[in-house]
């Protein structure tokens, strides 16, 4: 009996003109997706390496380490292409100093907007929106569509349990809308590989990962239009619902959710912290400018020894002064980012009623895009930055370019001072996120989407035993 | 008001009858709205016989076919399938009954040889091929070229043969039929009428609602007019002979004449 209903139900809505008509073009719309990803990382990698080759050219020609503007750059990944999250938005560039704070800049939206156009395009988007729609379309009408068509009295004056009767029938739905759309993406993913995207074996089960988070999602979809088809009468009502749930998930609650998370804290600007440490700088260097002028070599005759002094001084100057705004800006950043993370809490607390936001979240988590990525790339930079200071320090003999003025007295009967070789620099190696790490943050809204499958399948479950099927 | 119209004060007609398929037994429905749509209706089909069923718009025909195949639950009364009782047993009195509805309408998409396997399958009806459906959607007089048809582009005969078609392939001992003739051209008409006296002769108990006066009075073993929820008449074919049966209808409609 479940048998032949779930087979009934294949039959069903593969014959239909509406899947006839609109799977090609979900198929069509993933398999782009992956497509335009894949574009949009070669892409991303050739502006990456063209960045640091371009890096190290203007060193060329340099002679001292201490003059070197070095700056480095986050790689691009294979997944953030697919699944773009914040990539896009935040800095891909560093400078570095041997000391002091580290900030990125020029995200790939500030070069160029036009390809903020290309964020409509990747997985996430094509799950979360369209595929919602997709899902819609199918669970709708299932049980009250039956009713105005009449037949599902006509298979009630049959000895057919109803459990077994709904049961088919999402397990008929559920397979004959999902099992399709798996073709497109094993396309997409087989694109990938024609395209020579470097995926890891990490990166292939992280992708696998964000698929089954948007099996989870599409079916939430499902399983909630096929209950709400089964508690009203008519399909246009059902579907007007569904369409009104659609709107709050994808487009109203996470945006609510930031507005009200607006409210829960009020997080300083960038801008303004900036201005506070920046006069928390000048309040210093006025300070030691007044110590520089107190400050009095000692009078040995010899400038080198001379020289020597004043350069201890400064530098001894110039690290103090250094422990202070470091201290100063650590303290402000904390208070921002708890701000921030307060914010970002409530937001995200609030967002999660929504399966769509649910997904969206375990998406980018998983594919390392999530908001944590600028925090991690500094991260990076900054334990980067300790092997760059050892280098440097090295280099120029224990002075650390950053911050302040550093004076080196050039003597005139030195030989032609020879170039430095960039090429020596330590290699930023950026690691993503750990997957474990990344699991961690992903797992809640994982969870999230298992549950409201559980909740809409029992709800249309509960509904139809007490559907009346005339 | 559920007591009193439960009438289980009249132990003797709870008695099975082996040879009586369809019985309703002081069967009462009230609908939420508070309309008593059936008011103590007794009616016996015994296998082998057709009762028709006649009576106005609103008079209770499609209650009592629903009570029959507990789309709706009694609120007095039981409705029996085979002995069953429906409202207690729906499952075990379903199979033992062949439903068709008054505006037969079957899965849209599939042709009419799909739609007749999904029914028989799940009327229980698992070894049968194409071939056999095609046996029987040609028995009920649907051309050969209709068979890969889809039910879309079916006029109202051919859903209504189909819908013949699948009653027959579940072979039950009861079969229910709410105005199956409406709107059937007259020799799609004539072949129904056929059908039914062949059912007959398969021992079926056939318990009909119409609202065709003289296709009852020719096909029908016994003949029960509604009223207002009520079986205001019920008469055998012999009783009926020498009466003029639409006078009698219009009587027993108007009111003038009381059971
Ligand atoms: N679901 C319902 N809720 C409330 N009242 C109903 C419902 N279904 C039917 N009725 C009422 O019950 C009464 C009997 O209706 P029923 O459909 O059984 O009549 P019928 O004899 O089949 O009429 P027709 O010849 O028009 O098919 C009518 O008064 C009708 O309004
Ligand atoms: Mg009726």
């Amino acid at each position: 009996m479940f048998k032949t209903i779930v087979i009934k139900e294949i039959r069903d809505i593969t014959k239909s003109k509406k899947f006839l008509m609109s799977f090609p073009a979900a198929a069509l719309l993933i398999i782009l997706s992956f497509y335009v990803g894949g574009r949009w990382f070669q892409l991303n990698q050739h502006r990456y390496e063209a960045a640091l080759a371009g890096n190290l050219r203007q060193m060329e020609g340099i002679t001292d380490w201490i003059m070197v503007k070095h700056h480095i750059f986050l790689p691009p990944q294979p997944l953030a292409a697919l699944v773009n999250g914040v990539d896009n938005d935040i800095g891909r560039n560093i400078e570095m100093f041997g000391q002091g704070e580290l900030e990125s800049g020029d995200s790939r939206f500030s070069d160029d907007p036009v390809f903020a156009m290309f964020r409509f395009l990747d997985i996430e988007f094509i799950f979360s929106v369209v595929l919602a729609l997709f899902a819609i379309m199918f669970g709708y009408n299932a049980v009250n569509g039956e009713k105005e068509t009449g037949t599902l009295r006509l298979v009630f004056a049959n000895a057919v349990p109803k459990e077994q009767f709904i049961l088919g029938k999402m397990t008929g739905v559920l397979l004959t809308v999902i099992i399709p759309l798996l073709l497109p993406i094993l396309a997409g993913c087989l694109i990938l590989m024609l395209m020579r995207i470097p995926m890891t074996a990490d990166d292939w089960i992280r992708l696998s990962l964000i698929v089954t988070a948007g099996i989870l999602y599409f079916s939430v979809f499902l399983l909630l239009s096929i209950f709400l088809s089964a508690v009203t009468r008519s399909s246009s009502t059902s579907f007007l619902f569904a369409l009104l749930v659609w709107i709050f998930a994808t487009l109203i609650i996470p945006r609510v959710a930031v507005l009200l998370a607006g409210r829960a804290a009020n997080v300083p600007a960038v801008d303004e912290i900036a201005a506070q440490k920046f006069s928390f700088r000048s309040q210093l260097w006025a300070e030691d400018v007044q110590k520089m002028n107190r400050f009095t070599p000692p009078r040995t005759g010899n400038p080198r020894e001379m020289m020597d002094a004043f350069q201890r001084f400064m530098g001894d100057l110039s690290r103090k002064r250094n422990e202070k705004i470091m201290a100063y800006a650590k303290r402000l950043n904390e208070e921002r980012r708890n701000l921030q993370n307060l914010q970002e809490t409530t937001a995200f607390s609030i967002s999660r009623i929504s399966p769509a936001s649910n997904f969206s979240l375990a998406a980018m988590h998983l594919a390392g895009t999530s908001i944590e990525l600028k925090q991690h790339f500094l991260d990076e930079a900054m334990s980067y930055q300790q092997s760059y200071a050892k280098f440097l320090s090295a280099k120029t003999g224990g002075l650390l370019p950053g911050s302040g003025m550093v004076f080196r007295l050039i003597e005139e009967d030195d030989e032609e001072p020879e170039t430095i070789n960039p090429h020596e620099l330590p290699v930023f190696e950026y690691k993503p996120a750990t997957l474990s790490a990344l699991l961690d943050y992903a797992f809640f809204d994982l969870a999230m989407l298992v549950l409201f499958n559980l909740i809409f399948f029992a709800g249309g479950y509960a509904a139809f035993l007490r559907y009346d099927v005339r | 008001m559920k007591n009193s119209e439960q009438s289980l004060s009249h132990p003797e007609k709870f008695k099975v009858d082996t040879s009586v398929m369809l019985e309703a037994l002081d069967l009462s429905k009230r609908y939420e709205d508070g309309v008593l749509a059936l008011d103590r209706l007794n009616l016996q089909v015994r296998s082998g016989q057709i009762f028709a069923m006649l009576g106005a718009n609103g008079a209770g025909k499609t209650t009592t076919i629903n009570l029959f195949l507990n789309y709706i639950d009694p609120t007095g009364g039981e409705a029996r399938v085979n002995g069953i009782t429906t409202h207690k047993n729906p499952l075990q009195a379903k199979s033992n009954l062949s439903y068709v509805s008054e505006n037969v309408t079957l899965y849209p998409n599939f042709t009419a040889l799909q739609n007749m396997d999904f029914f028989a399958r799940i009327a229980g009806k698992n070894g049968l091929s194409y071939a056999d459906y095609a046996e029987i959607l040609n028995r009920v007089g649907l051309q050969t070229e209709a068979h890969h048809k889809k039910l879309k582009d079916f006029s109202k005969g051919m859903r209504q043969k189909c819908g013949i078609a699948i009653a027959i392939i579940k072979d039950a001992p009861a079969v229910l039929l709410d105005e199956p003739t409406a709107g059937l051209d007259p020799q799609a008409g004539r072949e129904f009428i056929d059908l039914l006296s062949r059912l007959r002769e398969e021992g079926k108990a056939v318990l009909m609602s119409t609202h065709d006066i003289f296709r009852a009075r020719e096909i029908a073993d016994e003949i029960g007019i509604m009223s207002a929820g009520r079986l205001v008449l019920q008469a055998g074919k012999d009783e009926l002979a020498g009466e003029d049966l639409e006078k009698l209808y219009m009587e027993y409609m108007s009111g003038s004449k009381q059971n």
